[in-house]
């Protein structure tokens, strides 16, 4: 059955964002895990031709963000644009040639990243504004106490298969669990904002750097073991986090695909049910299309 | 790693470091990793009464040094300072009522960047937010004649180095490193994929955690300690089967994804950098060792 939630008292806010360009510095290279230098495309602005659904790693790309990486450009209006807006938010394009285009949110990375489908995403490009229907934060579940749900739009948690069992926990349906030793760049941080980096998915690069994590895709409902993300980022043995695949293919050591955070709680308190299409590209693209 | 690395010899600059001043937002608060809201004391500026050799867990502080915390006004020159001071460079007060007071690096901290020195308690009470202390920087880039080829020295003073419980093998293959504890990587927190040369690696340790200080020997700052699955040569990762160790440099924080913070030191593949702790025994980075008493 699907949880019960507190979704009617929950606050939509209409926010506005501005696609964000990519930065760079005059010395170009950054350097990889066995000391390559490199210059790779990814973060900030519009990046193409990788959706919800395809795979994370394998491109040639740092912090790949997929779609379009969304700031504002007053820093304290840009905090609450980063901690409001929740994954599976509706975001409207509202300037330039794309402008009506729908997309959805799909996690934080100290930018919203938003989803459009290919031929739209293709009309977006840095300076175009859009507009966010923020609603999410204060998402509660009230038969499910220890769990603590952020980052997360009500609706899609509705979408979401699984809800509470008879034995009282929550079933979540996920496509991976990953080890704490993968956990890099993001520990100690606020979970409402940017994400949590995972180690050991360099594709292509050595065997000793590997975790086995190469096959995640963006939009994968992964399972983080020993992590408690409820106030912060941080290891707790005996405890789980939720999150979804929102950045891809990182080369920075100590980076790699990151999960935005969702839920987090002891693990008792969930039943994890293995599905290979616990991925947004299940519940957000369809809804996408109806809304056309 | 290249096999033939030639030892070139360590450059010294002098670099300015302002004695830091607290700083907090408009609330006071943050937030445990139980949830609890609670005021941050001792994150940074300077700390009075707190020693190397004291408990990681001695205060109810967060983050707190031993010592003054120098940063910088302008960023650039604050992450140059942080980058470049290395532990056991020299520090000297130039202005303000401990002006001639001499003191020592004994590690740094990440983000923003801040350099940690010890000073005798009587000096550090005349110190005052704002005072400039010049540091000796010297260190970075800098091998030991005679090193492993595998293992990357960083953050140490040339002349520190004979202080410290490593030891370089007779085969000139292996090096030793004396720790309180070795602990597995998925302990590491905040610091992990950020430059080591001028970010420490947070160890996310509370008094609870269990296993974590085997033995009686409780981890007091100044330790050794070796963190396995840690590659610490660019950026702070997971690589299997290597070793990194550092320094402690400030203890405990509430705050999730954080905690005693390590300046990493050494780092290698663990069959050229053997850590051998002895949590009863192990002595680390002393004021004795310093020459600060």
């Amino acid at each position: 059955m699907k949880a019960d939630t507190n979704a009617a008292r929950l606050v939509r806010q209409v926010l506005a964002g501005e696609v964000w360009p990519a930065l760079a510095d005059r010395h170009a290279y950054r350097v990889g895990p066995d000391g390559q230098p490199f210059v790779l495309p990814g973060m900030g602005g519009v990046t193409l031709g990788v959706h919800c659904g395809d795979r994370a790693t394998g491109y040639a790309s740092d912090h790949l963000e997929p779609g379009a990486s969304v700031r504002h450009r007053e820093p304290g209006a840009n905090m609450a644009l980063q901690f409001l807006t929740c994954v599976g938010n509706q975001v409207r394009v509202a300037s330039g040639p794309a402008a009506g285009a729908l997309g959805h949110v799909i996690g934080q990375h100290a930018y919203v990243l938003v989803d459009f489908a290919e031929p739209e995403l293709a009309g977006v490009t840095t300076g175009d504004q859009v507009t966010v229907t923020a609603v999410g934060q204060g998402l509660e579940l009230p038969g499910h106490p220890a769990i603590t749900v952020k980052n997360c739009d009500p609706d899609l948690l509705a979408a979401m298969p699984g809800g509470t069992r008879a034995d009282g926990r929550l079933e979540v349906h996920v496509a991976a669990t990953v080890p704490a030793e993968a956990i890099g760049a993001g520990a100690g941080m606020a979970s409402e904002y940017a994400n949590t980096d995972l180690m050991g998915a360099y594709e292509g690069l050595g065997e000793d750097l590997s975790l086995g994590l190469e096959g995640l895709r963006i939009g994968d409902i992964v399972a983080l073991a020993d992590c408690d993300h409820r106030y912060g980022r941080g290891y707790r043995e005996g405890y789980l986090t939720i999150g979804v695949i929102s950045t891809g293919q990182c080369m920075l050591f100590g980076h790699g695909p990151g999960p935005s955070t969702l839920m987090s709680g002891p693990a008792e308190a969930f039943f994890l049910a293995d599905d290979s299409d616990a991925n947004l590209a299940s519940w957000l693209h369809p809804r996408q299309e109806a809304l056309r | 790693m290249s096999g033939a690395q030639r030892s070139l010899a360590p450059v010294a600059m002098n670099l300015l470091g302002v004695v830091e001043h607290p700083v907090l937002g408009e609330t006071p608060y943050r937030v445990d990793r139980d949830g609890r809201p609670y005021v941050p004391a001792g994150d940074g500026g300077i700390v009075l009464g707190l020693q190397l050799g004291d408990s990681v867990f001695a205060l109810a502080a967060d983050h707190a040094a031993p010592g003054a915390c120098l940063v910088h006004p302008d960023p650039a020159s604050r992450l140059a300072l942080a980058t470049y001071a290395c532990i056991g460079n020299r520090a000297e007060a130039r202005t303000g009522a401990a002006s001639g007071a001499r003191g020592v690096v004994i590690g740094k901290r990440g983000e923003a960047g801040r350099v940690i020195t010890a000073f005798a308690q009587a000096d550090l009470a005349r110190l005052r937010p704002g005072d400039q202390v010049t540091v000796r920087a010297c260190g970075q880039g800098w091998r030991p004649p005679g090193f492993p080829a595998d293992v990357t020295i960083m953050n140490v003073d040339p002349e520190l180095l004979s202080a410290l419980p490593v030891e370089t093998g007779g085969s000139g293959e292996v090096v030793t490193a004396g720790v309180r504890v070795q602990l597995p990587g998925r302990l590491a927190g905040n610091g992990i994929g950020r430059p080591a040369a001028g970010w420490d690696l947070d160890l996310q340790l509370t008094p609870a955690t269990p296993g974590a200080l085997a033995g009686p020997g409780e981890l007091v700052l100044g330790d050794l300690v070796a963190v396995t699955d840690i590659d610490a040569r660019y950026n702070l990762g997971y690589r299997r089967g290597w070793v990194t160790v550092g320094v402690v440099g400030h203890g405990a924080s509430p705050q999730p994804g954080h905690g005693p913070g390590i300046t990493p030191i050494l780092t290698g593949p663990a069959t050229a950098l053997r850590a051998t702790p002895d949590a009863a025994r192990h002595v680390g980075l002393t004021p004795a060792a310093l020459k600060l008493q």
